[in-house]
């Protein structure tokens, strides 16, 4: 009798779950392919190609995070498959792994890099790992590429490759750029009888007066944020560090500064501290970046601070209300400061020449200037390449980003913004002290000494 | 006692779990203690260097803090918490009306992703749109700033703990299963000697659940020391250091400085104040093989 | 003995009741937030933490699928977690009552090991087992996950078990002995039987640290056969372009059936433990 107990239960479990498991999963395996088909690139069909054909084909591994709700993911979709159409492409097969979200991949990809296991193609999903994967010896060295295509060198700058080169050797390819400036509701602004701006206000003076009026109409005037990595105040902070000066803009173009205690560094936490405590929202402090966007989208925050990427969501209407994309302006920081920064390149974790080989002309072919163009109209990012021509149609369709091509033009002063600086625990240090500084727990120079120590870690 | 092939049978019950828990843990067990004494990063292989990493962490402030954190939220876990469970399952105990649907209830909690959970709390303790505004506003309006329950330092820690509230419903589970074991006779013997509820509660019930409450309180301590998920969704640890506790103090010194050497040297500490915690709590509450145990 | 005056019993009552739904509403509220949020537009969910959404429409359902490969992980998740709570059980149901009920060498070292691991970091795990399972060609695989899975439940079940063998009177088991019972005939009739409400414990503990499990899910895989349901939920929070209403959509749809076949085991299981008393 207890006997039968026990095993009925253990049977019914299995049973159960197993049943469960069958039928379900029988039952989604329709909705499922449908999801696959929607999302264009599913992982196994690609490679039930490879055991096809593998003969005479170069299989590429290749990890993507530009899946699920990822801004370029639609873009990258059509990259890969574009690239098989290639001379260079109709031999390569790629096979996927998807990892959703940057965090998740660069924790696998520090992994990999530890295991030795890199993807042939190393996407860059930022937080220093071009340093360390060129440190740990398991990245090719993608010089000789460069030195032997003049024409693709070209298309970079130096400031880009620089940003990619470690110890004198190229290893990343970066694929565009990263700027930033703030939008402005100009509804709002006319509400409390201000004039934004041509092109900048002048100085912060001038900027801060403006939020000065804001409050008096009863109106937010920044959109700020401490979560995840205080993106948006790391917006501000960048430009408040970066147009101070010579020293302040020098300091807030170097890689991994350790020194925070500078009266730059200092000057922009005071006033950062100034900023939560009158010209912000309740919830910024500890806040995450969606509902800061979204006080932006509902009117309650006349300025935010953000790159083209969030262009498309103005016409959302999941996001915004009808009609907000018109409302919307631009203008660069005060003294016409823009935060620019080169991004970190995909690499090369290939070992064969050949694999190698492949993987580059498919890092050539995502920087076809093209392509790049293709990347602005899909995604907003920024063309890695100056001076490309940007066709008419898109000045036409997209008024915002034919302002946000022009207005970058006009910048003066031009500075890097933490996460692309900074070591990567000192970012987080920045996140996890900006509510102290906010509340007054701790005064600036005590958040710029924990930034230094947290910085100092590293060495 | 006298069994046949008493070594036999001890071998093959012992070791199939024993093959595929070394399949799994011999190599890192060794990895985390001997690394623990070497400079190790993400892209340099182990070198040995002595107590180095621990002289860091131990003149770490914030790793002083995370230790401190950590041992509290041990202790309100493991007495509060556990208690609440434990009150729940005397009421459940005695099957009110719905008491089915009660207990299944307690586990959603536990089956709902800790990411969603994450975005939950913070999206419903925002002090601009969240649950706290309109209850703080009906206490009047000279009450000041609604208080900004994840990123003020001041209740970040309180907050945070009270999330694990959800929780607490498991060790109900735990306990009414064990309630159930119970000899009923014990009960309907008390009954006719004309034992009143809260009586039968404090001198059958209570004394019958010793080992288990031991069982808890020594679950809701591991799962303190290993506490991650929750916190990392919510506040990563700040505003500052009042959050911090030893596994998210690891995982930054693992992922954001790169340092698996110093990572793993907070890993023996964890492993070594878990294991000190777990043998504390058996002394405290278990009884020993053999012993009768109150029945 | 004194008699407590009726009052004081009617509020005894209802300071329960209160207590009940009280911590009942805390339980299921997440659920019924999450799926009154899976209706909202992005700009409900980020705007208002208590409004009801606007439509009823199923769109965040239709994105949730879109985005993700969640039916597909959903399964998997049910396999891999399932698989491993019965691994587990048995393999603890077996060693710890040996280690509850024996003395002999080695015991002190097994329990020294299995103590040592009880708080081993994931992060310092991964890397000799990703090693390994590409070694064993069990990287990427149900199998694999469900035997880490497994592994890794052992300490925690192991202490739960001894604990639970130790209060089960030694008695029984001298008189079955002496009534000439096998060891496994004491152990499947005798031993088993009484250790259920362990048993449903260790289960219960297994799955529910399981369930949740992201980390090794996503080390020690690489495509869609043996991915779990925390991933799939990372695919609706890209950079900037989070998706929370498919999330919750998500989130309702893989919790409502688990509950499901929650009750539907619990049936089975706990009302036999709770409904029959064990004579002993």
């Amino acid at each position: 009798m207890k006997k039968k107990t026990v095993s009925r239960f253990l049977g019914l479990a299995l049973s159960g779950l197993m049943v469960l498991g069958v039928t379900a999963c029988g039952s989604s395996a329709g909705s499922q392919e449908a999801a696959a088909d929607q999302s264009g690139g599913a992982a196994e069909e690609v490679q039930q190609g490879t055991e096809d054909s593998s003969g005479d084909k170069i299989v590429l591994d290749v990890i993507n995070y530009h899946v699920g709700t990822d801004y370029a993911a639609e873009y990258y979709t059509y990259l890969f498959d574009a690239f098989q159409q290639t001379e260079e492409g109709k031999n390569v097969e790629f096979h996927f792994e998807e990892i959703p979200t940057t965090d998740a991949f660069n924790q696998k990809i520090k992994l990999l890099i530890s295991s030795g296991d890199l993807p042939d193609i190393v996407f860059n999903g930022g937080n220093n790992i071009t340093e360390l994967a060129a440190k740990s010896g398991k990245v090719a060295d993608l010089t000789p590429y460069f030195e032997a295509d003049p024409e693709w060198r070209a298309l970079f700058d130096d400031t880009s490759l620089e940003f990619n080169t470690v110890d004198g050797k190229i290893y990343g390819v970066p694929v565009s750029k990263e700027i930033s400036y703030i939008y402005y509701n100009k509804e709002l602004f006319a509400q409390a009888g201000i004039e934004a701006p041509e092109v900048a206000y002048a100085d912060w003076d001038e900027f801060f007066e403006a939020c000065d009026k804001l409050k008096a109409a009863g109106i937010t005037p920044v959109g700020m944020d401490t979560a995840d990595s205080g993106w948006l105040t790391n917006l501000w902070m960048s430009a408040l560090i970066g147009t101070n000066g010579d020293a302040g803009n020098q300091w807030m173009n170097s890689m991994y500064p350790t020194d925070f205690n500078t009266p730059e560094v200092t000057a922009a936490a005071e006033t950062i501290q100034r900023m939560f405590q009158e010209y912000t929202t309740a919830d910024a402090v500890g806040g995450k970046y969606d509902p800061m966007a979204t006080h932006f989208f509902n009117g309650e925050v006349a300025m935010f601070p953000n790159g083209p990427w969030m262009i498309p969501d103005f016409s959302e209407t999941e996001k915004a209300p009808e009609g907000f994309y018109d409302k919307v302006g631009i203008m660069l920081l005060p003294g016409n400061g823009m935060e620019m920064v080169p991004t970190p390149g995909d690499m090369v974790g290939a070992m064969e020449e050949e694999k190698i080989k492949a993987a580059v002309a498919f890092l050539k072919f995502e920087t076809l200037p093209e392509n790049q163009i293709k990347a602005l109209e899909m995604t907003g990012l920024q063309p890695v390449s100056n001076d490309l021509e940007i066709p008419s149609a898109l000045t036409e369709s997209d008024p915002l980003m034919a302002q946000v091509l022009e207005i970058q033009n006009q910048a003066k002063v031009t500075y890097g913004q933490n996460q692309a600086y900074w070591y990567q625990n000192t970012i987080d240090t920045f996140s996890t002290e900006l509510p102290e500084l906010a509340y007054g727990n701790i005064t600036p120079e005590e958040f710029c000494e924990k930034l230094s120590e947290s910085a100092k870690k590293n060495q | 006692m006298k069994i046949k092939n008493r070594g036999l049978w001890i071998t093959l019950f012992t070791v199939p779990c024993m093959l595929l828990f070394a399949l799994v843990y011999a190599a890192p067990i060794v990895t985390v203690f001997y690394t623990s004494l070497c400079n190790y990063t993400v892209f340099s292989p182990p070198e040995f260097a002595g107590l180095k990493n621990f002289v860091t962490i131990f003149g770490d402030e914030d790793f002083l803090k995370s230790i401190g954190n950590t041992l509290l939220w041990v202790l309100l876990q493991s007495t509060f918490h556990v208690t609440l469970g434990l009150v729940m399952a005397l009421i459940l105990r005695r099957k009110p009306k719905g008491w089915k649907i009660v207990r299944t209830a307690y586990m959603i909690p536990n089956i709902i992703p800790t990411a969603a959970t994450g975005v939950m709390f913070t999206l419903l303790l925002n002090p601009s749109f969240g649950v706290v505004k309109p209850l703080w506003e009906k206490l009047g309006s000279d009450m000041g700033q609604v208080p900004n329950l994840f990123g003020n330092s001041r209740y970040a820690f309180w907050t945070v703990t009270f999330t694990w509230i959800l929780y607490s419903g498991f060790n109900t589970i735990i306990f009414l299963a064990e309630m159930g074991a119970v000899d009923q006779e014990i009960y309907e013997a008390a009954r006719v000697d004309g034992a009143k509820s809260w009586q039968v509660d404090r001198y059958i019930t209570l004394p019958l659940m010793k080992n288990i409450f031991g069982t808890c309180v020594t679950l809701a301590s591991v799962a303190m020391v290993s506490q991650f998920d929750i916190i990392y969704m919510t506040t990563k640890g700040g505003p500052g250091t009042s959050t911090l506790n030893l596994p998210i103090y690891l995982y930054k010194a693992a992922t954001l400085e790169n340092n698996y050497g110093k990572a793993n040297a907070v890993g023996v500490v964890q492993i070594i104040t878990g294991i000190s915690l777990v043998l504390l709590i058996q002394r405290l509450f278990m009884t020993k093989a053999g012993e009768e145990d109150g029945r | 003995m004194k008699k407590t005056p009726q009052g004081v019993v009617y509020a005894a009552k209802a300071a329960k009741y209160v207590f009940l739904i009280f911590f009942t509403l805390i339980a299921v509220g997440p659920i019924l937030w999450a799926a009154m949020s899976s209706f909202k537009t992005y700009a409900e969910i980020n705007s208002s933490a208590l409004s009801l959404p606007s439509s009823f429409k199923p769109d965040n359902y239709r994105a949730a699928f879109q985005y993700a490969p969640i039916a597909r992980y959903f399964c998997n998740s049910v396999i891999i977690v399932g698989s491993s709570v019965l691994v587990t059980v048995a393999l603890v149901a077996m060693c710890a009552y040996i280690i509850s009920r024996f003395r002999f060498r080695l015991k002190t070292l097994i329990v020294l090991l299995i103590s040592a691991s009880l708080m081993l970091p994931a992060q310092a795990i991964s890397q000799p087992l990703f090693a390994m399972f590409q070694k064993l060609h069990i990287f990427d695989t149900k199998p694999g996950l469900i035997i880490v899975y497994s592994a890794m439940g052992i300490p925690m079940s192991f202490f739960v078990m001894v604990s639970y063998y130790k209060t089960i009177s030694t008695a029984l088991e001298e008189s079955a002995y002496i009534d000439g019972a096998s060891f496994l005939q004491t152990f499947f009739y005798i031993i088993l039987p009484l250790a259920k409400p362990g048993l449903v414990t260790i289960a219960l503990l297994q799955f529910i640290n399981t369930w949740n499990e992201f980390y090794f899910a996503l080390m020690l895989t690489s495509g869609d056969s043996a991915r779990t349901v925390p991933i799939a939920l990372n695919y609706y929070m890209g950079t900037f372009a989070n998706n929370y209403s498919a999330l919750f959509a998500a989130v309702v749809m893989t919790v409502l059936p688990t509950i499901i076949l929650f009750i539907v085991l619990q049936k089975q299981v706990v009302e036999s433990l709770t409904a029959g008393a064990v004579k002993g």
